[in-house]
């Protein structure tokens, strides 16, 4: 994106050997800690045992269910949550954002319920929804619903007023204002907002899966670390983290395809 | 757009003296919040849900008189407040002073960001339930596993917004401060820095958000005090007045201390929205 | 300098010896040994669960710290997994109150710690509890229904063991993991049709339409028990026998208490837990506390150097465990009988003679 940098770029190693040589670093750096015997088993498995661990859960699954399906499972939940979670918030938010009669009646509820720990709910969404997967998800919607709510709020405020102006001095309405001049504009920090989103959604899983669970890869690594078994809760670890790498990339595609216009203006 | 009610628009001055008393936000606000108890208390009145499970905000207020007067479980509750502010505080504090440094560097150094990136993109969607075994077999289980927890949930998130402000730069700025002569640091410190700030700091109030919500979490294992620990100890016991009061506590206080970067916010990066 | 050191210190033994003294009379209870205590720990790090049990009562008057001679570090785990895991991070010294489950799998993954006591065999006191409407009259009538329990504790391996014992299956029965207040909040909506589990959930569900389903017995019998147990860090039993049997003493004391005057008990383990004196009083009735004599015969710990038949519970335990995938592997038998040490038992019940 910096042009400067890029131009320098002609004497350095191009981005992907960057990486491949630090992940490299890092497990060598693994491997020399585990099977040299630096570190014990249990406090991280060798590359040995994890493998063993992951050939294990793939063969044999986890409890009553192979992993594919708790994955799939965990991956449900989150695309349920975090999509009606963002759709519902960025609405509200931009609702927030433009309209302050909306913001002073919401503002309350959205910045209470950000920050506010799951944990500490998890019990009445059980009252609430039951133990079903209803709770799961609305706990997770209830978890990305404010973030995205906040930053397309913020989005909206962050509309360079010049801008606004200069439509309103050329006779634009409040909605064309809003369609072609606030939306877009709100756009790049509506889908940090979504990235961010997706991110508390993720963090959230393990305690979404504590409801009632026996499913879900959030739940494998919960029951798996309660009998210190820190090959499957690494494998756990590594599949979900992977699991929300490749969500991010795909937003960020999204991003690059719908907010083209980012940082050129 | 604007907070601010100062300036009264024409149409509104001929309505009302009350509905333009009301019509301010902050009036709004207490009337929302207020018309949210009156909910709560219908709600428990006609027993909509079992007594069991949702307290009236009577017994709420006498859990918190009792609490204020003889503390909970041997603990104060200004105790529980001050830990978990501290915890929470710490982790956050320590995310920002790595983490904006970190991104800041990612957004602009190509090579740092390869090396990097993949870790902190890692870690960013990671639940922290599931390190938390993890770090009281590497750490223990003092306050240091606590506010580790905190932080690793704070860093990523501070130092992708802190990356992503750098790179959402307008590249024509860029352009023009090196035609005009601006040396490698000077475009970076007049107009990336100051650019990349509003996001950074967006950043900022959701890595606190997100610290803040991994505090009960944090306090689930291993923990003597805070409110997290509060909450989880009388959940252990049903004590649902004591529950609710820690609900409202917990949520209170994140609304204090978001309110509180925001003022931050405000004060440091006066230049948003009107560059 | 010397002498203001020696002199410090022979003041703060006194004031040690007369609080020492002062416990021992509230309790009833000669302290000879503890007046010979040698090297004392500054701290003991005390992970252990919050419970309606006589240990808080030890805990509430400070006797643990007063007939160890160190103060006594107090962390509240929420699940035995914890308690091993602080283990494994060498951050706690003695476990108070973890389950024979968890104590199991910390033996089988060669955990640096060893059992020096019991707290309680939990017999009754973890129970079933059905539904009415649910019908639940006989073993057969479970299948098809959900079946709720916290994973990893004491009730999920007897209810495990229930189902196995009766021959059926997780595909009969709907295995749900929850924590306690998570079951009575499901219950109230009747998402679940029965629980096993403890107090007070257990007696909130019973309050609300549910009734026992009676499984200990049969259970105990085909060697399925459980308990809770007191473990030790071995570094810290070695360097610190002397604190570990006072702490053994301060238990036995509290247990003494609980016998000679339950409502004066129950009143101080309900300020400890923050609920009524009643319900303390309620709860801790169900709990089989075995006297310490008792945990020295065969039947249970044994003397020491010799294990008793509690061994055989947790190699049982952790087989069970292996075959749930839950720990890798089991060791056999003598690791069990070696990871019992009930040496400093026999002291406590030597020293309070």
């Amino acid at each position: 994106m910096i042009k400067r940098s890029e131009m320098a770029g002609h004497r350095r190693m191009p981005d992907w050997v960057v990486t491949g040589c630090s992940v490299a670093l890092l497990i060598v750096a693994w491997v020399v800690a585990t099977e040299g015997g630096f570190v014990d088993d249990l406090f991280m498995p060798s590359p040995s045992s994890l493998w063993a661990g992951f050939t294990d859960l793939v063969e044999d699954g986890y409890k009553s269910r192979t992993i594919w399906e708790h994955a799939g499972l965990s991956l449900e939940r989150v695309l349920a949550g975090f999509v009606t979670g963002a759709v519902a918030g960025t609405v509200v938010g931009l609702a927030m954002g433009y309209n302050r009669v909306i913001e002073a009646c919401l503002a309350p509820f959205v910045e209470f319920l950000r920050p506010l720990p799951q944990l500490a709910y998890l019990v009445l969404l059980i009252v609430w929804f039951g133990i079903g997967e209803t709770a799961q998800i609305v706990l997770l919607f209830l978890t990305a619903f404010p973030v995205s709510a906040i930053a397309a709020m913020d989005g909206v405020k962050s509309v360079s007023r010049q801008r606004m102006q200069v439509a309103r001095s050329l006779g634009a309405s409040n909605w064309q204002i809003f369609r072609f001049v606030v939306f877009p504009s709100a756009l790049p920090e509506i889908f940090t907002g979504a990235r961010l989103a997706i991110g508390v959604v993720y963090a959230t899983l393990i305690a979404a899966e504590i409801i009632a669970g026996s499913t879900g890869l959030g739940w494998v690594i919960l029951d798996a670390g309660r009998f210190l078994r820190s090959d499957y809760v690494f494998v756990g670890i590594l599949a979900i983290g992977l699991m929300g790498l490749v969500l991010d990339y795909m937003l960020v595609a999204i991003e690059h395809r719908i907010v083209h216009w980012a940082g050129k203006y | 757009m604007q907070r601010e009610s100062g300036k009264t628009d024409a149409p509104e001055r001929r309505r009302s003296v009350v509905w333009s008393v009301l019509a301010q936000p902050r009036w709004l606000s207490a009337l929302s919040v207020l018309g949210a108890l009156a909910a709560w208390w219908a709600i428990t009145a006609f027993a909509v849900v079992p007594a069991v499970l949702l307290p009236t905000p009577g017994e709420v207020v006498s859990a918190t008189i009792d609490i204020l007067r003889n503390g909970y479980r041997e603990t104060t509750l200004w105790q529980n407040v001050g830990s978990t502010l501290w915890r929470c505080g710490a982790g956050f504090f320590l995310a920002v002073l790595t983490g904006v440094p970190l991104g800041l560097a990612m957004g602009y150094w190509p090579p740092i960001r390869a090396a990097t990136n993949y870790i902190v993109q890692f870690m960013r969607p990671l639940p922290p339930l599931s390190y938390v075994i993890l770090l009281i077999i590497w750490i223990g289980t003092d306050d240091r596993s606590k506010i580790v927890l905190l932080y690793l949930t704070a860093f990523p998130i501070v130092a992708s917004s802190a990356m992503a402000g750098v790179r959402a730069v307008s590249q024509q700025r860029v352009q023009a401060a090196r035609a005009l002569g601006a040396s490698e640091w000077q475009v970076f410190r007049y107009v990336i820095l100051p650019s990349a700030m509003p996001l950074s700091f967006t950043g900022a109030r959701i890595a606190l958000a997100a610290a803040f919500s991994t505090v009960v979490a944090a306090e689930l294992n291993a923990a003597t005090d805070g409110l997290g620990w509060m909450v989880i100890s009388a959940s252990r016991f049903l004590r649902n007045d004591v529950i609710i009061l820690g609900i409202i506590l917990l949520g209170v206080l994140g609304v204090a201390l978001s309110a509180i970067v925001l003022a931050v916010d405000r004060r440091v990066v006066h230049w948003r929205g009107i560059e | 300098m010397i002498d203001q050191i020696a002199g410090g210190m022979s003041r703060r033994m006194f004031v040690k010896t007369v609080a020492i003294s002062g416990a021992a009379l509230t309790a009833g209870l000669p302290t000879r040994a503890l007046l010979a205590a040698g090297k004392a720990p500054d701290t003991i790090r005390v992970s252990y669960f919050l419970e309606t049990k006589p240990t808080m009562i030890a805990k509430g008057e400070g006797w643990f710290d007063k007939l160890s001679g160190g103060k006594c570090a107090w962390t509240e785990a929420g699940s035995g997994a914890e308690i091993n895991a602080a283990f494994a991070g060498k951050s706690v010294d003695i476990g108070l109150a973890i389950g024979s489950s968890p104590t199991a799998s910390g033996i089988s993954q060669r955990l640096p710690y060893e059992l020096v006591g019991m707290v309680d065999n939990i017999g009754p006191a973890e129970e079933m509890v059905v539904r009415k409407a649910a019908n639940i009259k006989s073993v057969n009538d479970f299948k098809g229904k959900k079946v709720a329990t916290p994973f990893g504790s004491t009730s999920h391996f007897r209810l495990l063991g229930f189902l196995k014992v009766n021959n059926l299956t997780q595909k009969d029965v709907t295995v749900l993991d929850m924590k306690p207040d998570a079951q009575v909040a499901a219950w109230t909506r009747g998402d679940i049709d029965a629980a096993y589990v403890w107090s007070p959930a257990k007696s909130k569900m019973l309050d609300s339409g549910g009734e026992l389903f009676t499984t200990n017995k049969d259970l105990d019998a085909k060697g399925y028990v459980i308990a809770d147990l007191i473990v030790a860090g071995t570094e810290f039993s070695k360097t610190y026998p002397d604190a570990l049997t006072g702490f053994l003493v301060a238990y036995r004391n509290a247990l003494k208490m609980w016998q000679t005057k339950p409502d004066e008990a129950a009143s101080i383990v309900a300020k400890q837990a923050g609920v009524s004196a009643e319900v303390a009083k309620r709860d801790m009735e169900e709990y089989d506390f075995v006297t310490f004599e008792k945990q020295l015969t065969a039947e249970w710990l044994g003397p020491p150097g010799k294990a008793g038949k509690f061994a055989e519970v947790l190699k049982r335990t952790a087989d069970f465990l292996v075959e749930q995938k839950s720990i890798k592997s089991a060791p056999d038998l003598a690791a069990f009988q070696n990871g019992i040490n009930t040496t400093f038992l026999a002291q406590a019940v030597k020293a309070a003679g």
